[in-house]
């Protein structure tokens, strides 16, 4: 991909009016009277807000209470003696967290993009720098962070596998559905290991699982009600319209209740569907709603012409959707679904509703059972704040770039 | 024999390619797939109630509730029934949703409109405003504000601002009008007014077409209304007490607790400031692609008309960038709504939480299922509005 | 018209289809006992809380711990002999009926009131573990002694039990007039009671004891002497299996049993003490019917090896929070060996004979 010259905008701005600090100082911050009273204002309440926030983070705040629960926050109940008897089991999340680094370093290698390789770069290093938190050894083994630290070469094992052999996006891809697969398996449990029941997977795990998951298989279940949606055929039409209104009209939490009071009743009592699948059953059926009508919004975008041209060419309705609309409409879509990916990131918090321990409910649960950290409260939910506001911004960023990387909305 | 081949009598299109056929089939097979799994669903589910003596029905409606409400906006007992005080839970909902709505919107324009301030630290402020509200879950937002709120003084304290203002950390508690016997009357013939005054309005606007003299309709229908208005006031007064006095909160009893006046209480405050943050910073970015919508080259011309940047953003920019604008701030006003369900986390009775409550002692699944009606009822409420305002302006996107 | 006839046969066809996969949906399955599920399954599935002080909650390193969830354990050793083989199942205030209903879980062990509805609409409740009631916490300074002299307050509820019932009833009764905030959990109801937003905090008592515990100035509140409602709290297990009960009730007598006889995870005894009694309950001579019940002769023995007597249980997890155990209904009813020195406390359960 090299730069092509004919695509960048010539037109140049007008040359500046003002020159140098003093100059940009006035045309941004006092350019008229009411310009200057707006700035001091405002600079008058951030300073304001910086000083008390500072205050309390550094010296009023008691931050015992995020230490304390540690690793909890990334995996939850996983490595409990109630989950994995013996306690040998934390290798599997990080195993998972190891595959989930090479793919990112194969992103890089993949696509050569700025984007990937700060992202990748980031993410291995922040997993290799959890190595030396300051716990005791009894507390953090050598072997957890052996295998944090391996976050390092397993990037550069990916950045490898990508350049060195002639990996396409397609394939790219189809692993990472099957590496997907492959981490709920380990996590479960492979045949031959000691199961881990899903009731104790938690933590941040939970929450990404959940909404990766989540977003993966709605995918064709939104396009499916997409494309019913807009079908000419009534009934069809009607059935996913009333699918798609009651998923989207009502709250997620009292969805998620009922899949714990209701769903139960209409199996057997020996069905295996524990609570995790559930949630993520219904979670997955929300997203699929909200799916339906981004992927439809950018059906609707498609210029008539396109479709026109489809059936001069004589091809078939079918190969009209499948090779016509839908690629061009899912592109445009891109950033409605990278912002339904952040929504739902953050919506996963709600399974506390169902008493699962995802990365908010162990905090709340720990200082619940525990009185002694009760006023402690603030500094863990500005603790949560803030690991959410890294996924989620990082998240956010990662698809603006995308998106001025493949020119959506550009003609 | 000769005998024509077959082949060359027109048969038809084969009755399987025919698109009446196919369409029809694929119709009638899911549905009957669809239909087939629902059934077999709550088919499932009813044999399981049988089974397990599962309590269920709605009969439980008419009962008494037997529990307090703390928030209500009409009157509630402990002994109404729970048909009523899910219909007081649903008013908290609303209440919370119709409020919620109008403030989220005031500050995700002015968010909106600060995010494109020539202003460098006012745009920067509103990015950072944005990025913050958007990216952290609602739930630890509202967490947030809930032990921000308790840092206010408490109720003992006795804190007054501005005259007869109480702000502590129950809430905030305002001087107000308080209804007496004659309220009701008064307020009919005040709304008998209102309709006077739009009749002599509408008279003399007709006056003024038809003769030409001018007849200040707006002056002569406001001051037909406040007189009419003002004489009821005087003659349900001067039988007794006037129709409404004010009302002055203060401190009452052994614990001080505010009566009198209107208190916001602090489970709602908590829970308007948390939605209103939380949505606005989604309004904003809404707004912000609105206006940048609307072609450059329209502002440039209406500030070479003369009109002042303001005055260019509320003639020429927004009625465009309207039409952007509200069909994703619908969705915005119904994800407020739904977002609302949250309050129980800080101690405010909403619909969710009250559902939740009454748990306790009514049959669970029943509860559920009626409050998702009452969500689904006001989801599609805003999508009614939404489609109605599309066919206002003449464009659809549903 | 052809085309209308083949519409409608394969319309019917399907309906047909329809109806039959519906109709083969129905079929019976040999009830299976409980107690063999369970020894099929390998663990005991148990319906949990863990976002409560004492009672289940979850430590620094992540386990779930405390009074209901060590039953738990208890009822897993009895029956598989192995105390870990359990499987908790986090359940919210709001959903216990509905889970028991579900019989998704083969007991709840999460301090719930025993109360006449539950018992006839969740499950059947094993003997009472810990006796509870709902009580007020007032700021000292108030100068507030009884629960009559509440008129007026603001009071912050914790939600989902039944202490918002009894609260109405209480008013109710004594014509007070209390403003209620309702919160979904205890941390929010303290901080709201704490910071004064409200003037008193009500849930069960042993609730307040360890909420007052976790305040830094606990001398500056008081709860208030008595209660407002009787809340005896004890395992349920899904009802329409007697044998089940049975077990779980059997291994509850177990438990207060051993500490009665005195006998601590540490003095199992592996061979015959000749003391007839308790030979008798870890199965060193005769047997009391474990063989009927299903379990194991030595069930006992693998019972309080794991997770020790009564006492044992109680100490480690409430003793921590300052709920008093001597002297309080929680104390056992009588030592055993010794008929007619009372102890003074509720804890009894049937003889295990």
């Amino acid at each position: 991909m090299s730069p092509e010259p004919y695509d960048r905008d010539l037109t140049l701005p007008p040359p500046r009016l003002s020159v140098g600090a003093a100059g940009w100082v006035r045309a941004n911050l006092f350019g008229t009277w009411y310009d200057g009273v707006l700035t001091l204002v405002c600079a008058a309440a951030l300073a304001l807000a910086l000083w008390f926030g500072l205050v309390w983070v550094f010296r009023d705040a008691d931050w015992g209470v995020v230490a304390t629960l540690g690793g909890n926050f990334a995996i939850g109940q996983y490595n409990t003696e109630a989950a994995c008897p013996g306690k040998n089991c934390f290798w599997r999340p990080q195993v998972v967290l190891l595959l989930v680094t090479m793919f990112l370093g194969m992103s890089w290698g993949l696509t050569k993009s700025g984007i990937a390789r700060t992202v990748a770069i980031l993410v291995a290093s922040a997993a290799a720098a959890f190595a030396f938190l300051p716990y005791s050894m009894e507390k953090m083994g050598m072997d957890v962070r052996v295998l944090l630290l391996a976050n390092a070469p397993a990037l550069g094992a990916g950045w490898a596998i990508a350049r060195h052999t002639s990996m396409s996006v397609r394939w790219f891809i189809i692993l990472g559905v099957a590496a997907f697969l492959l981490s709920l398996g380990l996590l479960r449990g492979l045949p031959g290991m000691q199961p881990v029941p899903t009731i104790y997977w938690g933590g941040l795990m939970l929450n990404l699982l959940l909404a990766v998951g989540g977003i993966a298989a709605s995918l064709p279940i939104g396009v499916a009600l997409a494309l019913g949606r807009r079908s000419r055929l009534p009934v069809v039409k009607v059935m996913c319209v009333t699918f798609i209104e009651v998923f989207r009209g009502v709250p997620l939490i009292t969805l998620l209740f009922m899949s714990q009071v209701l769903v139960p009743l209409a199996f057997p009592e020996d069905f295996p569907l524990n609570s995790v699948a559930r949630a993520g059953i219904i979670i997955t059926l929300f997203s699929a709603a909200y799916m339906a009508e981004n992927v439809r919004g950018g059906l609707q975008a498609l210029d008539p012409g396109q479709m026109e041209a489809a059936r001069a060419l004589g091809l078939a309705a079918w190969q009209t959707t499948l090779l016509i609309s839908l690629p061009q409409a899912l592109r445009n879509v891109i950033p409605a679904i990278a912002g339904q990916f952040i929504g739902l990131f953050k919506d996963t918090s709600l399974v506390y509703i169902i008493g699962m321990l995802d990365v908010v409910e162990i905090g709340r649960a720990f200082i619940l059972g525990n009185p002694e950290y009760l006023e402690n409260a603030r500094e863990l939910f500005v603790f949560l704040a803030l690991v959410f506001w890294i996924f989620t911004y990082g998240m956010s960023y990662v698809s603006r770039r995308i998106e001025y990387h493949l020119g959506v909305g550009k003609r | 024999m000769a005998q024509l081949p077959r082949t060359l009598t027109y048969q038809g299109i084969p009755v399987w390619r025919h698109l009446l056929v196919i369409q029809w089939t694929t119709q009638i097979v899911s549905a009957i797939v669809v239909v087939a799994l629902v059934v077999w669903f709550f088919a499932n589910i009813g044999g399981a109630i049988q089974d397990r003596d599962i309590p269920y029905g709605f009969s439980f409606l008419s009962r008494e509730y037997q529990t307090p409400i703390g928030d209500h906006l009409i009157p509630y007992e402990s002994s109404d029934t729970f048909l009523y005080a899910l219909f007081v839970a649903t008013t908290n909902t609303v209440v919370v949703a119709v409020a919620g709505v109008i403030l989220a919107t005031l500050l995700g324009i002015v968010i909106g409109v600060a995010r494109l301030s020539g202003n460098w630290l006012v745009s920067k402020l509103a990015l950072v405003y944005v990025e913050f509200f958007r990216n952290v879950p609602l739930l630890v937002q509202l967490l947030f504000w809930f032990y921000l709120m308790l840092t206010l003084p408490t109720v003992r304290d006795g804190h007054v601002v501005a005259g007869r203002i109480y702000v502590n950390n129950s809430g905030i508690s305002i001087p107000w009008l308080s209804g007496s016997g004659g309220a009701l009357t008064w307020l009919a013939l005040a709304g008998a007014a209102v309709v006077i005054g739009v009749v002599v309005h509408r008279l003399l606007v007709r006056r003024e077409v038809e003769t030409g003299r001018a007849s200040y309709p707006l002056m002569a229908g406001f001051a037909a209304a406040f007189v009419v208005g003002a004489v009821s006031w005087l003659a349900i007064g001067a039988g007794g007490e006037a129709p409404f006095v004010i009302s002055l909160p203060g401190p009452e009893g052994r614990f001080g607790r505010i009566a009198g006046g209107f208190t916001i209480r602090a489970g709602l405050l908590v829970l308007l400031i948390g939605l209103v943050m939380y949505t606005a910073a989604f309004i904003a970015e809404i707004v912000r692609a609105g206006i940048q919508s609307v072609v450059r080259g329209q502002v440039e011309a209406s500030r070479a008309l003369g009109l002042s940047p303001l005055e260019a953003l509320r003639h020429v920019v927004f009625p465009q960038a309207l039409r952007v604008i509200i069909p994703p701030t619908i969705s915005q006003y119904l994800n407020l709504t739904k977002n609302s369900s949250l309050g129980g986390a800080v101690g405010y009775a909403e619909l969710t939480n009250v559902g939740i409550t009454m748990t306790q002692t009514a049959p669970a699944v029943s509860i559920f299922i009626l409050i998702m009606l009452v969500y689904l009822a006001t989801s599609l409420t805003w999508s009614l509005i939404g489609n109605l305002y599309n066919r206002y302006v003449g464009f659809s996107w549903g | 018209m052809h085309m209308i006839k083949y519409v409608l046969g394969a319309g019917l066809l399907a309906a047909a289809l329809g109806l039959a996969a519906c109709g083969g949906g129905q079929d019976e399955e040999a009830a299976q006992s409980r107690l063999d599920m369970v020894k099929e399954r390998g663990n005991v599935i148990c319906a949990s809380n863990n976002s409560l002080a004492g009672f289940g909650s979850i430590d620094a390193n992540g386990n779930t711990v405390g009074f209901d969830i060590d039953l738990c354990k208890a009822i897993a050793a009895a029956v598989l002999g192995d105390a870990t083989a359990v499987e908790f199942r986090p359940t919210v205030a709001a959903e216990r009926g509905p889970v028991m209903q579900s019989g998704e879980v083969d007991l709840m062990s999460r301090n719930t009131t025993w109360t006449s509805f539950r018992n006839t609409q969740w499950g059947n409740f094993a003997p009472t573990m810990f006796y509870d009631g709902q009580g007020f916490m007032v700021l000292r300074s108030m100068g507030v002694s009884s629960l009559l002299e509440l008129e007026g307050a603001k009071v912050c509820v914790q939600q989902g039990t039944t202490t918002e019932l009894n609260l109405q009833d209480f008013s109710n009764q004594n014509n007070l007039n209390l403003d209620v905030v309702t919160f979904p959990d205890n941390t929010t109801t303290s901080e709201a009671y704490q910071s004064g937003q409200c003037d008193a905090l009500t849930t069960d008592r042993s609730g307040l004891v360890s909420t007052r515990v976790g305040f830094s100035n606990s001398d500056d509140h008081v709860i208030l002497p008595g209660t407002i409602s009787e809340e005896p709290l004890g395992p349920v297990v899904p009802h329409g299996d007697e044998q089940w009960y049975d077990v779980v009730s059997a291994v509850m007598a177990m438990l207060i049993y051993a500490e009665a006889y005195e006998i601590t995870s540490a003095s199992v005894p592996a061979t015959a003490t000749g003391d007839t009694a308790v030979d008798r309950l870890f199965g060193l001579s005769g047997s009391y019917g474990q063989e009927i019940l299903g379990i194991s002769d030595t069930a006992a023995q693998d019972v309080i090896r794991s997770v020790g007597n009564y006492g044992e249980i109680y100490d480690r997890h409430l003793s921590r929070l300052g709920l008093i155990r001597e002297g309080s209904r929680n104390a056992l009813w009588a030592a055993a060996p010794c008929g007619d020195c009372p102890k003074g406390g509720q804890i009894y359960a049937a003889p295990l004979r």
